[in-house]
């Protein structure tokens, strides 16, 4: 039976073509729609991922890494106490503006981190060197956008918030959704964004080897109550349910990967529906001959794997070397093994259920009609 | 002989109310084991009728047909499939081979379907072929064939699995004289040499000849019979 279905899908090959056009549409489409929602969802919680951080303590109504709240700086002292803590910093996050030689202005989001503790970054060095950040007034730029900062080099000096900074390394691909991420030994963040000494915005936590995060979570709760305490995937959940349930983005990825998958469904549904039509007459002669309906959905079972099998392989290879072809520190399309299995198991389950409307005008065919 | 076809009485009306229309009236017919008849008679006369019901694909309105023993008048429809693999090979008017696979696996898909395995139909398959003389021809697919060896091929699969029973419709129909007498000579031989019954729809009086029995059929009854 299976020779028979991979013999009658390649016979009509212009059938084949079409039916895995559609498979490829729909993996190309919902891949790169996934993939770019993926990557933006890692780009917002890369913070996050990065810090080195077990426990994040923020202000409340915090949902995810942003600039505005504050924290007593004593919240690091009373969080360094608690049982299960191995160590626990402050961190500096706010909005600031860096000035170009022209005059002009770029906004960037400055991440002020205890030196040479380093818990909070900077990673992703690409030049220079990150313990640059040590030296008085430097700090550590995001490479893809120097050209916005007005042709930055390693060791130029530029404004931001008016205090005059030298750059000291760069790191590629911190661009988050907002402005891209500068970093600055803790005083210096300080500084700039003019926050009080008493002061901070963050505090990170390290639990000791052993402890369990959410035990220790739950302690800090206790001990710094100003403070909504987030373990590291608590915050990671929580940011990316503020972008799902406070941004468009959500429905809009979802929307256009939903559409790929229903134009996808169509075109497979409805090529092998002609591919059945036109080759009625041999389906009713396998029914006259004794072929059973279930003989003939395995038959069409068969193709719907193959279908899916191809289609799926040529849609994640094109959609592979679209993700290399548009990498960029702004945007990178997040194509994991898990999504390449989901969609390998999502085009099975796309492909065979686009074949149930061919099954149905089968199971209606009687084999008299070989006879007429 | 043993009988292998009993029909009593069999009606068949297509429609209802006033746009019925009734292609069998009462037919009476049987043929025994080993026996080639041929049914003749003009277009819409019931020959076809008549042969999907006995070849199971069709469902009588009234009447009682028996295979080979066993009636098949009031089996529900999903015992049918099952029926056909087990008592009939058909040849059809236009051969109905599957354009996508060789003549060696259109034998071998049927003999498939009657529980064979793959390599023991394969096997057959090609001691099929060559006793209709395409041995040399098993890889070729049916649009690299002639219509005669087509009809040959569609007749080796009638025989796969050697079901007691083969039902023929118009196989000359397509085919030029010579190749017309050469495919209705092979059903005969098959009737007597393997014992399979053959029953024939057929305009092509020129091969009446090689029947057992000839039967013409007008308005739905036989009117003729003939030795």
């Amino acid at each position: 039976m299976a020779i028979a279905a991979l013999r009658m899908m390649f016979h009509g090959k212009l059938k084949m073509i079409g039916t895995l056009f559609g498979v490829v549409f729909a993996v190309i489409l919902s891949n790169q729609q996934a993939g770019t929602f993926l990557g933006l969802m890692q780009k917002s919680t890369m913070l996050i991922d990065n810090a080195g951080a077990d426990i994040w303590l923020a202000p409340q109504g915090t949902m995810q890494v942003q600039a505005g709240g504050i924290l007593p700086i004593t919240a690091a002292a009373r969080a360094r106490v608690t049982p299960g803590v191995q160590w626990s910093e402050p961190l500096i996050f706010a909005g600031a503006t860096v000035k170009r030689p022209d005059g002009g202005t770029e906004g960037v989001s400055v991440i002020g981190v205890k030196w040479p503790a380093g818990k909070g970054g900077p990673w992703n060095v690409v030049s220079g060197d990150k313990n640059a950040l040590g030296d008085p007034d430097t700090m550590v730029f995001e490479d893809s956008q120097r050209d916005k900062y007005g042709g930055m080099n390693l060791g130029s000096v530029r404004e931001v918030n008016g205090r005059a900074v030298r750059a000291g390394a760069f790191t590629w691909g911190l661009v988050p959704f907002g402005p891209s991420y500068a970093f600055a030994e803790y005083d210096l963040a300080r500084l700039i964004s003019r926050t009080d000494s008493d002061r901070t915005h963050f505090v990170l936590v390290g639990v000791e080897p052993g402890k369990d995060p959410k035990q220790v979570a739950e302690a800090l709760r206790a001990q710094v109550p100003e403070a909504v305490v987030y373990t590291k995937a608590e915050f990671k959940r929580s940011s990316i349910m503020f972008v799902l349930t406070r941004t468009a983005i959500g429905i809009t990825f979802g929307t256009a990967t939903l559409f790929g998958l229903i134009v996808g469904f169509v075109i497979v549904s409805l090529t092998m529906f002609s591919s059945v039509i036109d080759n009625l007459r041999e389906f009713g002669t396998l029914k006259a001959i004794g072929g059973t309906t279930g003989d003939i959905a395995v038959l069409l079972l068969v193709q719907s794997v193959m279908y899916a099998s191809m289609g799926s392989v040529l849609g994640l290879a094109v959609v592979s070397l679209m993700a290399n072809g548009i990498r960029s520190a702004q945007m990178a399309l997040n194509l994991s093994a898990p999504l390449f299995g989901a969609t390998v198991i999502l085009m099975l389950l796309l492909c065979i259920f686009a074949s149930t409307l061919s099954m149905l005008r089968i199971r209606k065919l009687e084999p008299a009609m070989v006879f007429r | 002989m043993s009988q292998a076809i009993l029909a009593k009485s069999v009606t068949k009306t297509f429609g209802t109310g006033p746009l019925a229309f009734q292609a069998l009236k009462g037919v009476d017919f049987h043929m025994h084991e080993g026996e080639l008849v041929m049914l003749a008679g003009p277009s819409g006369s019931g020959k076809t009728t008549l042969l999907s019901i006995l070849g199971c694909v069709l469902g009588a309105t009234s009447g009682k047909v028996t295979l080979f023993g066993e009636e098949i008048t009031g089996l529900p429809e999903s015992a049918m499939p099952k029926l056909r693999l087990s008592y009939i090979g058909f040849v059809f008017q236009g051969h109905n081979l599957i354009s996508s696979l060789t003549a060696e696996e259109n034998v071998s898909f049927q003999l498939q379907l009657r529980g064979f395995g793959l390599k023991e139909s394969r096997n057959e398959a090609l001691r099929l072929l060559e006793r209709v003389g395409l041995g040399d021809k098993a890889e070729r697919k049916p649009e690299e064939l002639s219509g005669g060896q087509r009809q040959r091929v569609a007749i080796a699969r009638a025989v796969a699995g050697a079901p007691p029973l083969i039902l023929a419709d118009e196989p000359t129909a397509s085919l030029d004289a010579k190749s017309g007498l050469s495919v209705t000579e092979m059903l005969r031989e098959l009737a007597k040499e393997r014992g399979h019954t053959v029953l024939v729809v057929t305009h092509d009086s020129r091969i009446f000849h090689l029947a057992d029995r000839l039967v013409h059929m007008e308005d739905g009854q036989f009117v003729e019979m003939s030795s």
